[in-house]
């Protein structure tokens, strides 16, 4: 089974990708798409539909390689972006953003809140990894974690300080980022993600031997001749800062980065090569069928991905677990 | 110094973890191709000891040079392809197989992107079998019992192809026959391919009977380097370890075995 399975992922995520864009409110067949005539429809399909596929394919594909780098880096099955403060950074700029009132775009491409999402990640990131890195005697990967769980509660907190203060209108903005949705019109975001998502790729598959010995803990992965702290900083700032960038163009999305790899690892093994090219087919497929199912489910009403993505993952997952014979 | 040659020397190394001083000025050599048990109570500073040598601490203070060169000055791969770990691991997940583990210690030697080639295949068959683990070569570590797994890891440290090889508390929570094992295993590789072996152990026997040198150390402190045989004329065991010790001697055997007979008061 391990052998076809790469094959099967790329099989399956092909086709989610492929067939994703014609369901929806306005079903769409091949002929009406090949026939090319109907221009509105053409408009759904281009200008709303595939976006908004791809978008969600990039945006799977890239929290299930951070969680998978994050878990391997931090040696601890938990970790993921969502849970290591950079996601709640990201919200906590995105608050403070909608709370000020102020609105400004950069070059009318990024949008302000984007930006200050971003900004926000970036400010976690640094708080972490400096929190992490002032204890004396230098940070082991259990400080960074926990640096990064405290970082994630602080500014949780801050979060709901600043919603509680705020307006109704406001408070409904927020709570509504807070559930985080693939929304496209247009190219725009697929572009701004696209080059995350391909270094993040890039460096998981790269790096993957030294994955494969951080999970086997710093000491042998020092002892085989591993740069530890140099790679561990490398990966950290990485991840954190291709998170950010997703998180400011999605909202935070849950479960797939937590999860995600540890479905991969069921079909493809330990081996974080095969693990890599994993989490980019199925975080992308599982995303586009969230998506697709959250477009659809209360239709003409959207349910926030997010709160599809932990809801269906999770059950998927607890199967998975129960009719599992080997212990992740 | 006992070895007379200085292939592997420390010089005043000190260690101070938390304001306590974990190691107190420690300086000794070893001679290459010679087999060096560290041996002290628990607590004693061995596998720091250790740990510094091999630079996984690198906070310490002092120096450590391979046949002249400073280790600090060395990469961390460069530092891999001469020396190999046997690490204390108890029952973390190591989540693969023997063979893709064996296939990981070869990190210092491949390049950056190219995967398995002909020559670590070679170089794993070889160390697989000389630690006798070439039928449980597709096993999971996880799935293995504590002698088998520990054969297994001294396989990987094999194929990482050094000259030199430490490993820590390599028996400790193996029965009697994976212990025999696993002696006669360092044994072989220190004898038949030449390799030094720095190996920290809180059993008196094994480091007696495996070693050419013993180095002692207690709190921190280095007690006693010497042959095994004058650390039991001397009566230091029972200053290091604060307990009596009564020895055996078997026929034909120069080095006596010796057991705890209570405390010293």
């Amino acid at each position: 089974m391990k052998r076809m399975a790469l094959t099967s992922l790329f099989i399956f995520s092909l086709a989610t990708v492929v067939v994703a864009p014609f369901i929806g409110m306005q079903q769409i067949s091949l002929s009406d798409f090949l026939g090319g005539g109907d221009e509105n429809i053409m408009r759904i399909m281009w200008d709303l539909r595939v976006p908004r596929v791809i978008l969600g394919w990039i945006t799977g594909s890239t929290l299930a390689l951070c969680g998978l780098i994050f878990q391997a880096l931090f040696r601890n099955p938990l970790a993921s972006p969502d849970m290591l403060g950079v996601s709640t950074g990201a919200a906590f700029g995105a608050v403070v953003y909608i709370r000020t009132g102020i609105v400004f775009s950069l070059f009318n491409a990024v949008s302000g809140l984007s930006l200050a999402a971003f900004v926000g990640a970036l400010a976690a990131t640094f708080a972490i990894y400096a929190a992490g890195n002032l204890r004396r005697g230098g940070m082991s990967e259990a400080t960074l974690l926990l640096a990064g769980v405290a970082m994630s509660f602080l500014f949780g907190s801050l979060n709901m300080i600043i919603q509680f203060t705020g307006g109704y209108i406001d408070t409904f903005r927020m709570m509504r980022w807070s559930m985080g949705g693939i929304q496209a019109v247009g190219f725009a975001p697929v572009f701004a993600t696209l080059p995350a998502l391909a270094v993040i790729f890039a460096v998981a598959f790269i790096t993957a031997p030294e994955l494969n010995l951080f999970v086997c803990g710093e000491d042998i992965a020092a002892s085989r001749g591993v740069s530890v702290v140099k790679l561990r900083r490398l990966l950290f700032f990485t991840v954190s800062i291709v998170i950010g960038i997703n998180v400011a163009t999605c909202g935070p999305i849950g479960f797939v980065g937590l999860l995600g790899p540890h479905i991969c690892r069921k079909f493809v093994g330990t081996d974080h090569r095969k693990l890599a090219v994993a989490s980019l087919l199925f975080g992308g497929a599982f995303l586009v069928l969230c998506d697709t199912a959250a477009r659809m489910l209360w239709a003409p009403a959207e349910v926030p991905v997010g709160v599809l993505t932990s809801c269906i993952g999770s059950i998927f997952f607890l199967w998975l677990l129960v009719r599992a014979k080997r212990n992740f | 110094m006992v070895s007379g040659s200085d292939f592997l020397h420390v010089e005043g190394l000190s260690l101070a973890l938390g304001g306590s001083l974990i190691l107190d000025d420690i300086s000794f050599s070893i001679g290459k191709g010679r087999y060096l048990g560290i041996i002290g109570p628990n607590g004693a500073g061995k596998s720091s000891l250790l740990k510094c040598i091999g630079r996984l601490y690198k906070n310490f203070t002092g120096s450590v040079s391979l046949e002249g060169t400073p280790l600090s000055s060395m990469t961390e791969k460069a530092l891999a392809r001469r020396i190999a770990w046997v690490h204390q691991t108890g029952s973390d997940s190591l989540p693969f197989t023997v063979r893709e583990f064996a296939l990981m210690s070869r990190y210092p030697w491949q390049k950056a992107i190219g995967g398995e080639t002909l020559e670590d295949r070679e170089i794993i068959d070889r160390s697989l079998e000389t630690a006798g683990v070439s039928d449980i070569a597709d096993r999971q570590l996880n799935s293995l019992s504590g002698g088998e797994r520990q054969k297994a890891l001294i396989a990987a440290a094999l194929a990482q192809s050094t000259d030199i090889l430490f490993l820590d508390e390599p028996t400790s929570f193996l029965d009697y026959r994976h212990q025999v094992e696993t002696l006669e295993l360092i044994e072989r590789v220190n004898k038949e391919q030449g390799m030094t072996i720095l190996l920290v152990t809180h059993d008196i026997n094994l480091a007696l009977h495996g070693a050419d040198e013993i180095l002692a150390i207690k709190r921190g402190k280095m007690v006693w380097q010497g042959h095994s045989a004058e650390l039991l004329e001397k009566d230091l065991l029972s200053e290091i370890f604060e307990t009596r010790f009564e020895s055996f001697r078997s026929e034909g055997q120069l080095v006596p075995y010796v057991a705890p007979r209570g405390l010293v008061r």
